[in-house]
């Protein structure tokens, strides 16, 4: 399947979807004045992976920052998650002492009940993250 | 009036005292080299978006850069009587002001350069910037005088200053200069020059309520991540409260963004942003048309939220985030609740009558630092 990639801008994530890789990668800052429209060609092509998944799928989440219509998409994304046939991973990464974004993961966790696994980003530039099973 | 009253007053007052700018950005606070290198690239963006010419653009620029300049060298370390830069444009007319502070004993000679450059012609003025380049007389802090002399030919000498008393070592210096599209050598309107009084009250009004940053004119997504890049900055190293008050600055941007009314046919909606600080509170303000018949519904949404506790505020936002019966382009449903749960306080907010299609609309998000 053709991967879809989307470079990083000032107000949209970074999008890696490429099924040559472990993970699927969201990463950066959301906050597009129109998020239902960037995240849609990220829908389309789920939609189109879902038919042949690989066993396992784990889906990165290293987002600094988005804003509330990004959520919304968010929300979306995990439900088309949970819909799937085949086992699916999140890992919600958060900066060490970025509450909120924890509070995010775990509300997320909690309401779609997907399996979410909360990765603390350390503040010095380090390898050796720290992982919390909530 | 109540404090209330009086603060939804601050940016309708606000807003009032830029209305006959087409656009108008003022920064009041601590500068470094990014701030500045950002405030010249928002300034950049607005010229950009209203087509300025080529030439107006680089005298904008260079005005720009040598006043920033000044204020950057000649900053309270204190951090008590910050610097302030004022970029307005009206009727194809740009006005800069700076205000730093100067030391008393400065001010004779300073005030003695700006007699003299006001008195020369352009020729002479550019005489005289060769001859002060030559015999090397720099102040100490350098480069200031022929900073001065530099804006007064790049403004066809259409200068004005003030200095106003702080103590018995410190004064304000007000320098203000204006850019027109007029050939060099033309004779400047004096008339412009009575700006210069509208912006010592607006520093004084500013000072007075803690205003850090405003920014008033057109807002569209590209303002808005050049506005946030400066409060990033601005704010670096305040952890949380930096975070929150991003978050909270998005949503109340974007929602100019999306439900505010163009005024003009210009690429973005007409609307006024600050944030003040008083003790620990953070103040974020915004100000922009609204079409009369949103009236209704908007202070019904805001009365909604702040009629919820923690509790029902956080069920309110989770069923929102997965209602997807709205969903679409201009709204989540979320960016309300949002307000009211981050900041931890009531939304407020009032309406001023403008004509019989809309209101000005302004709106108060509160943040509070020791409650983070």
């Amino acid at each position: 399947m053709k991967p879809l990639i989307i470079n990083a801008k000032e107000d949209t994530p970074k999008i890696v979807l490429d099924t040559d890789l472990d993970e699927f990668i969201i990463s950066g800052r959301s906050l597009p004045e129109d998020a239902h429209d960037f995240y849609k060609p990220l829908f389309e092509w789920l939609l189109e992976y879902v038919k042949k998944p690989k066993p396992v799928t784990t889906f990165r989440f290293e987002l600094e920052y988005y804003n509330t219509s990004s959520s919304k998409q968010l929300s979306k994304l995990f439900l088309i998650l949970k819909e799937f046939p085949a086992k699916v991973r999140i890992l919600w990464y958060y900066h060490h002492d970025d509450i909120d974004m924890l509070e995010n993961g775990k509300r997320y966790a909690k309401l779609t009940g997907l399996d979410f696994t909360m990765i603390s980003i350390p503040a010095v530039e380090d390898d050796s993250f720290e992982i919390v099973i909530n | 009036m109540s404090p209330y009253d009086q603060k939804q007053g601050l940016a309708f007052e606000l807003y009032d005292s830029f209305k006959s700018a087409d656009l108008s950005y003022v920064y009041h606070g601590q500068f470094t080299q990014k701030i500045t290198d950002l405030i010249i690239m928002l300034a950049e963006i607005n010229m950009n978006r209203t087509g300025e010419s080529a030439k107006i653009k680089k005298r904008v620029f260079s005005i720009m850069v040598e006043s920033l300049q000044n204020i950057t060298r000649h900053q309270d370390p204190d951090d008590e009587y910050q610097g302030f830069f004022a970029i307005e444009q009206k009727e194809g007319n740009y006005f800069i002001t700076t205000v730093n502070l100067i030391h008393n004993a400065n001010i004779a000679h300073v005030e003695g350069l700006l007699k003299k450059i006001k008195s020369l012609t352009p020729e002479e003025l550019k005489i005289y910037y060769k001859s002060v380049l030559l015999e090397n007389e720099l102040s100490s802090k350098g480069g200031a005088g022929l900073g001065l002399i530099e804006i007064a030919r790049k403004s066809n000498n259409n200068v004005s200053y003030h200095f106003h008393p702080i103590n018995n070592d410190y004064s304000y210096f007000y320098f203000h200069t204006c850019i027109t599209p007029q050939e060099e050598g033309e004779v400047p309107n004096d008339t412009d020059l009575v700006q210069i009084d509208n912006i010592f009250l607006l520093h004084q009004l500013l000072r007075q309520n803690g205003v850090q940053i405003i920014f008033n004119g057109l807002f569209n997504q590209e303002s808005l991540i050049n506005l946030l890049n400066i409060i990033e900055n601005q704010m670096a190293g305040l952890g949380r409260l930096k975070r929150v008050v991003f978050n909270l600055m998005v949503e109340m941007l974007q929602n100019i963004v999306k439900h505010g009314i163009k005024a003009s046919d210009k690429d973005g909606n007409q609307g006024i942003f600050f944030i003040n600080r008083k003790n620990s509170q953070y103040i974020l303000n915004t100000g922009n048309y609204i079409l009369i018949n949103a009236k209704k519904p908007l202070i019904e949404k805001i009365e909604y939220v702040n009629s919820l506790n923690h509790e029902q505020l956080n069920d309110y936002y989770n069923s929102c985030l997965f209602d997807f019966q709205i969903d679409n382009s201009k709204e989540s449903g979320l960016g309300l609740i949002e307000l009211r749960m981050k900041s931890n306080n009531k939304l407020e907010y009032g309406f001023h009558p403008v004509d019989d299609e809309k209101l000005f609309f302004t709106f108060k998000v509160t943040v509070d630092s020791q409650e983070l």
